[in-house]
């Protein structure tokens, strides 16, 4: 699938954070965004996500806006952000059979199980999450983003809190999932950490996105 | 939808307002001056001049943000979001003259503050519901306010008559119509009826007219509102 | 399907958050004990004063049991992860309404029967229609508890937000609920009253339906 986004628009009160940024997500590829702190990434994620509406400008999946039909669009999309957004109170098993199930994935146990097992978390599986560290947090997180198989990710900062070894499962699950046909828009400020992806590079500046030189 | 101030708004607020406050004045001099002296209250009962035209101008009000929170849902134009808060707030100023008016007219006329009437208790829960919804509006930032806003102004009156058939069920008996309106009296009541919602338009409009200039000072040019 | 199992995800939820459940039960029975010591230690009307005191101390209570279950949604970002499942909004609201149902019955079969013990009324004939006229209410305050704490997710008040926007709403619900427990426990019988529980009805299903319509319009409001 591809994932589109034309002249987004964003202001918080009266600053103006974004001012028509627009890229194009295709299958099979994965972007780096990158831009100096506060220049709004984490704003356009989420609006890419359909998790914050934008002031103007679209967001579309295939050609079709994904305001017609949120539900779909949100299931084709995995996403990570800054926060965790997992329930703490439950263990990771539980979170992602949870999200798996809600996102129609029949055997989400069995995936959470092996994603788990991939990012050494098996000890884990069945303690509750409220003294994870940072890094167990964000695998936790990744693996919720990639367990129903998306059709596109967007993973802001998704190398924050991981270790090497965290970082070339990451990777390489992000490489299964370009050979899949999923689009990826990855944001990090690392880039030596996806450097062996070879991505394509983007700047957001000044609230647009160019492409990086 | 543009966001300056067009022009015959400009002109037409002084004419509003000149209207407003001649037949403000003039329905207190005829409420004073002119309506025949209530036998049994006194001149304590020309209150009612007050009350009841505040308590129509209310139900007007919150009924116009029930009717523009739809709006704001359906069509998402910030204008519909405007003319709902503009209208809760001039509404609120009017929900206080009449639990002001109420209590001050019972204290003199059955000599008790509170009566627990029907009319006046459910609009001291409107007071406290509208109330709410100013707080939770100034309490919000960014784009969620406007929606946020919207529904409450929704919800807040549809729960209106079962509230008002509720509090009539428990109080038992119907508080007695504390007046029976005749002739000179009625026609005074009506004059003042129309006096308060014209002021209450002139007041509507002088708050719509700041948000939109809130709005187009937003939108990053100056509002072109000819003097 | 979807409501049911954002359903048992918040019943589990709530499980493991047992200091909270404990501290919310003690704030509970200190209020029932608070307003039984204002009315005693001689009680003039025991029925009526023992059902005033029940349901105000379920009302505060549920407010706080409310927030926290928002809380729970929003401290880490659940609730997003939720709203990005793209499930059905009603489904979620459904299962976290019936969530809320049951946190204010746990309360309810707390006060009960310390509410019974201090004013000493009620008895075991009485008791299902209580829990009935229970039902009824608390149906109710889940419906529209979880309807405006959803709107009230950002705010920093949320508690008093609530109380203030709840309470006025809920009136002919709590009018309702006071005098039919009032009546059973004073006679016996809900006859002279009977006709709250149409009112109680009538706000039960306006406020499910306004869910219907709105929430999924509440969810997306953004944080």
């Amino acid at each position: 699938m591809t994932l589109g986004a034309r002249g987004i628009e964003k202001r918080f009160s009266s600053q103006v954070v974004l001012r028509g940024a627009s890229i194009e997500l295709h299958p099979g590829e994965i972007l780096l965004l990158r831009g100096p702190n506060g220049s709004g990434k984490t704003t356009f994620a989420r609006i890419l996500a359909t998790t914050l509406a934008a002031d103007a400008g679209t967001v579309t999946l295939d050609g079709e806006p994904v305001r017609r039909r949120l539900g779909a669009a949100r299931r084709a999309i995995g996403f990570v952000s800054h926060r965790p957004l997992l329930y703490l109170g439950l263990t990771p098993l539980e979170n992602l059979e949870f999200f798996g199930r809600l996102a129609g994935v029949t055997d989400a146990r069995l995936r959470a199980e092996r994603l788990l097992e991939r990012f050494g978390l098996t000890p884990f599986a069945r303690t509750a999450m409220e003294r994870f560290s940072r890094g167990m947090l964000q695998r936790v997180a990744l693996i919720r983003a990639l367990l129903p198989a998306p059709k596109v990710l967007i993973l802001d900062e998704p190398y924050a809190g991981l270790d090497d070894e965290g970082s070339s499962t990451l990777n390489a699950l992000l490489e299964e999932a370009r050979g899949g046909g999923t689009a990826s828009l990855v944001i990090s400020h690392d880039r030596d950490r996806i450097a062996p992806l070879t991505p394509r590079e983007y700047l957001l500046k000044h609230g647009v996105i160019e492409p990086s030189p | 939808m543009s966001s300056t101030i067009p022009g015959w708004w400009s002109k037409g607020r002084a004419i509003l307002w000149t209207v407003a406050v001649l037949l403000v004045a003039g329905s207190l001099y005829a409420a004073f001056a002119r309506a025949p002296v209530e036998a049994q209250m006194g001149v304590v009962q020309k209150i009612v001049y007050i009350h009841v035209p505040s308590a129509t101008v209310t139900l007007l009000a919150f009924g116009l943000t029930f009717a523009a929170s739809i709006a704001f849902l359906a069509t998402r134009a910030w204008m519909w979001d405007a003319v709902a808060a503009s209208s809760c707030e001039v509404g609120m100023v009017f929900a206080t003259i009449v639990l002001v008016s109420g209590p001050l007219w019972a204290r003199s006329a059955w000599n008790t503050w509170w009566t627990w009437e029907p009319r006046l208790t459910t609009f001291l829960i409107l007071w406290l519901l509208y109330g709410g919804y100013h707080v939770v509006r100034a309490s919000i930032a960014g784009g969620a306010k406007r929606t946020v806003s919207a529904v409450l102004g929704v919800v807040l009156f549809v729960n209106l008559p079962i509230v008002w058939k509720s509090v009539e069920w428990w109080r038992g008996s119907l508080h007695p119509r504390a007046v029976t309106m005749t002739g000179e009296m009625r026609t005074v009541l009506t004059l003042s009826m129309l006096a308060w919602v014209v002021f209450f338009a002139a007041a509507f409009q002088e708050r719509l007219r700041l948000e939109a200039m809130r709005k187009a000072a937003e939108s990053g040019g100056a509002p072109e509102a000819p003097r | 399907m979807t409501a049911l199992r954002v359903l048992a995800k918040d019943l589990r939820l709530h499980a493991r958050d047992a200091r909270f459940i404990a501290t919310l039960s003690l704030f509970s029975l200190s209020l029932v004990l608070i307003l039984s010591v204002a009315f005693g230690p001689f009680f003039r009307d025991p029925a009526r004063e023992a059902s005033a005191t029940l349901w105000a101390a379920l009302f505060f209570a549920g407010v706080l049991g409310l927030t926290r279950a928002l809380d729970l949604e929003s401290e880490s970002g659940g609730g997003e992860a939720l709203r990005l499942t793209g499930a059905d909004p009603f489904a979620i609201y459904a299962g976290k309404t019936i969530a809320n149902f049951l946190l204010m019955a746990v309360l309810f079969v707390l006060l009960l029967p310390c509410t019974s013990i201090f004013f000493d009324v009620g008895n075991l004939a009485v008791l299902p229609t209580v829990a009935g006229v229970a039902a009824l209410a608390l149906i109710g305050y889940a419906a529209w508890g979880t309807l405006f704490a959803a709107l009230a997710r950002g705010l920093k008040a949320r508690e008093l937000l609530l109380s203030i926007l709840l309470f006025p709403t809920l009136i002919p619900l709590w009018i309702g609920a006071v005098k039919l427990t009032r009546s059973l426990w004073a006679d016996g019988t809900i006859e002279p009253v009977r006709d709250w529980v149409k009112i109680m009805v009538v706000i039960d299903v306006l406020g499910l339906a306004l869910a219907a319509w709105l929430y999924e319009v509440i969810q997306e409001a953004e944080e």
